[in-house]
């Protein structure tokens, strides 16, 4: 489909009537080969860096790889194991699942509010814009999560305070019921990337409605509630969408806070994490190969019913009528 | 855009899939035509390993300016896990340092080359049978430890004595070990505590074992203890964390071999145990103070100690070079200057000859090692074989599911016999 788009649109053809011409008929003069040729450098990469690791790893899943001998054939006995014979893939789901539940809603609603403030003219607007948003730049790398576990951990900044406070922790990093917080909180710090793109849904949003919201006498909660909400509601699905799909794949934060163990008690396992000990340091690559799939149907599903649920809240100028 | 389009579309994959497979053929064959050899050697160490072990390979090439030795070197969990992946996409190097703990994972898998026979045969006279025996798996050598080492138990002498604490003496019982922890912690209510948590660590636990007679991993690979051992070596490191006596389970759960996160280090324990090949150079600046060394305390007047290959030198299956490989293993173990460079920064040298010339050079810590391993040199038992495959992971797992145990999740013998189930799934898939 995207191949279609891209056919050249320009030729008037010999009579100049390129008006007429309903969308999908072609002449068959034209080259599409050309844009085939164009396109090329993204076939290639999507075929041989994305597409064909991807079928090579489905393969995988029915095997039992280890990474050094070649793959033997053993039908769906990694997936049964998985659900079967795995409590440790069980805690990592759930534990996974914990994670997107709190961290995607409170990012989400970080980046709002701080995109909300953001929404007024000033002239130091500029420089907020790019604080607020360096967090995000360093997002995936290595050396915040780091710093983030100092931070948390038994002496750091966030202990001592709360000994001073009178509240003992001994530690968020070690302690099995906050080491999940700290990865959620590293998470929401970086609110920056959906923060952008509210703050340019917001802007979208015309003054008009605001005017004559204003004339009826609504106040600013009012306008929140029954203006900019629905307005932006396209731009928060589609945080939604894609945040969701992040905090599914979060690996770097959980993997250098706890050491690449996923503990204490496999309290911050996230799913990606037991997929990564299982493949390279237990060398069950076919195991892990099917941990991926089953993590690609989730997310697949669970972006479908994002899709669903879409049309109950998410509402499209010009579509008033439907 | 049917036909045509769909052949373009044919031929653009095409030409990938052929770019793509030539860029892999071009691979093999270099470097070996002239008249010098690069082979490369990586290894898992620190950075003062790595300043003495630069060295040595100086002065290897000196001496084999026909040979060009390129190394790389990183943390231990890191190592393997780049090992790993190297090996499975055909760039595995060709010396690399392997564990004891791996080497039949490894071997099995006929990613090594022999090491006993054919082109990569190495000199290993001067290495003693029982150290070697270590890196044998059926029959075949494929590991030769350059150094050795064994467990031992370090304790801060000073604190000790402050403290009341009976110092560790010839025969000494891990009631004993107890009552001297609890000293410690109660004179400085609880800020030191007498001893690290040492419940968690597969090693201590073998010790403990081989001391009643029994061993970690029978001759054929199985499971050498019960649900019964291991409930009662847990109950026994809980009853010195619950009495604080040991370390409370926030530190235990961060000990990851890393003197970064370890509670001896951290000075929130006066105590632990480890192996004796960690003491380097700067291990009392380091820790901050002085640490003597004593064999496990035991009940059965067995230690339970034996001598374990520190690490292996290997020579991968794949290496093009494997008779220049065999030469830089065998100049590491048995060249006296090597040896001289190399010093104990990888535990006390497996070659007698070795050995003799380094003890008497060294002073600080790696004296006290030395001196240790001297000590009780008649009391250790040869290593048992390598460990069977998934090792590695029963390893780890007992250390995760020592954390139920701290953290009070389940009962100890329910954390037991979770460990044993999943224990045996490691090592027999």
């Amino acid at each position: 489909m995207a191949a279609q788009q891209t056919v050249p649109q320009v030729d008037p053809g010999p009579r100049g009537v390129t008006a007429s011409r309903g969308p999908r008929r072609q002449r068959p003069s034209e080259r599409p080969g050309i844009a085939y040729l164009f396109l090329s450098p993204w076939v290639l990469g999507a075929l041989l860096l994305t597409i064909g690791p991807m079928l090579a790893s489905l393969y995988l899943s029915f095997t039992d790889y280890d990474l050094f001998t070649s793959p033997g054939w053993v039908g769906w006995e990694n997936y049964r194991n998985l659900f079967a014979d795995d409590p440790r893939f069980l805690t990592a789901v759930w534990v996974t699942l914990k994670y997107v539940l709190i961290s995607t809603p409170l990012k989400l609603a970080a980046a709002l509010a701080v995109a909300l403030l953001l929404n007024r003219p000033s002239r130091a607007q500029g420089f907020y814009r790019s604080a607020f948003y360096a967090p995000s730049l360093l997002g995936a790398s290595v050396a915040v999560a780091l710093v983030w576990r100092v931070m948390f951990d038994g002496g750091g900044v966030v202990d001592q305070s709360l000994t001073v406070l009178g509240v003992s922790t001994g530690g968020w990093v070690s302690n099995p019921s906050y080491a999940l917080l700290v990865i959620v909180a590293l998470a929401v710090w970086q609110f920056g990337a959906p923060m952008v793109i509210f703050l340019a849904g917001l802007k979208q949003i015309p003054q008009e409605l605001y005017d004559a919201s204003a004339v009826d006498g609504a106040g600013w909660w009012r306008q929140l509630r029954s203006v900019t909400l629905p307005m932006l509601s396209p731009v928060i699905f589609f945080n939604l969408v894609l945040e969701t799909i992040h905090a599914f794949q979060a690996f770097t934060g959980a993997f250098v806070i706890s050491g690449g163990r996923g503990g204490p008690v496999d309290s911050t396992l996230f799913y990606t994490l037991y997929l990564y000990q299982r493949g390279f340091t237990e060398f069950r690559m076919g195991y892990a190969s099917a941990m991926a799939w089953v993590l690609v149907l989730v997310v697949a599903v669970i972006t479908a019913v994002l899709f669903r649920t879409a049309r109950l809240w998410v509402f499209y100028a010009g579509e008033e009528g439907r | 855009m049917r036909r045509g389009s769909a052949r373009a579309l044919v031929l653009v994959a095409v030409s990938a899939l052929l770019a793509a497979s030539a860029a892999c053929g071009s691979d093999d064959g270099g470097g070996s035509g002239g008249g010098t050899v690069t082979i490369r050697f990586d290894w898992w160490g620190n950075p003062d390993r790595a300043e003495v072990t630069e060295k040595a390979i100086d002065l290897f090439e000196q001496k084999n300016p026909n040979i060009k030795v390129e190394t790389s070197f990183a943390e231990f969990n890191a190592y393997f896990q780049k090992l790993a992946t190297q090996i499975a996409g055909g760039g595995a190097p060709d010396v690399l340092q392997m564990d004891y703990r791996y080497v039949r994972e490894y071997a099995d898998r006929g990613v090594l080359s022999e090491l006993d026979s054919g082109p990569a045969k190495v000199d290993t006279s001067g290495v003693t049978q029982q150290l070697l025996s270590g890196g044998t798996v059926n029959g075949k050598l494929y590991g030769i430890p350059p150094t050795q080492n064994t467990q031992v138990f370090s304790y801060d002498f000073a604190q000790w004595d402050k403290s009341g604490a009976a110092a560790p003496k010839a025969g000494w019982t891990w009631t004993d070990l107890t009552a001297a922890a609890q000293k410690v912690s109660d004179s400085t209510s609880g800020a030191v505590r007498g001893v690290a948590d040492f419940g968690g660590i597969e090693d201590w636990f073998e010790v403990w074992l081989r001391q009643q007679g029994k061993q970690l991993y029978t001759a054929d690979g199985k499971l050498g203890y019960t649900v019964a051992e291991v409930t009662q070596w847990w109950q026994l490191a809980d009853g010195l964390r619950r009495s604080g006596a040991s370390t409370p389970a926030e530190l235990t759960t961060k000990m990851d071999g890393s003197q970064a996160n370890d509670p001896v280090t951290q000075k929130k324990a006066s105590s632990g145990f480890g192996y004796d090949s960690g003491f380097t150079a700067k291990s009392w600046e380091i820790m901050g103070r002085e640490f003597k060394l004593s064999p496990f305390p035991s009940n059965t007047g067995k230690i339970g100690q034996y001598a374990k290959p520190a690490m292996m030198f290997s020579i991968s299956k794949q290496s093009g070079h494997k008779a220049e490989a065999a030469k830089l293993i065998n100049f590491l173990i048995n060249d006296l200057d090597a040896g001289k460079t190399l010093g104990m920064s990888r535990g006390l040298p497996a070659n007698a000859q070795v050995r003799a010339q380094v003890g008497g050079t060294l002073s600080g810590p790696p004296a006290v090692g030395s001196q240790f391993e001297q000590q009780i040199a008649t009391q250790l038992e040869p290593a048992p074989p390598p460990p069977p495959k998934g090792a590695g992971t029963a390893k780890s797992t007992f250390q995760r599911v020592y954390d139920d145990v701290i953290f009070e999740r389940s009962t100890i013998a329910q954390a037991a016999e979770k460990f044993l189930s999943e224990a045996q799934k490691a090592i027999s898939t």
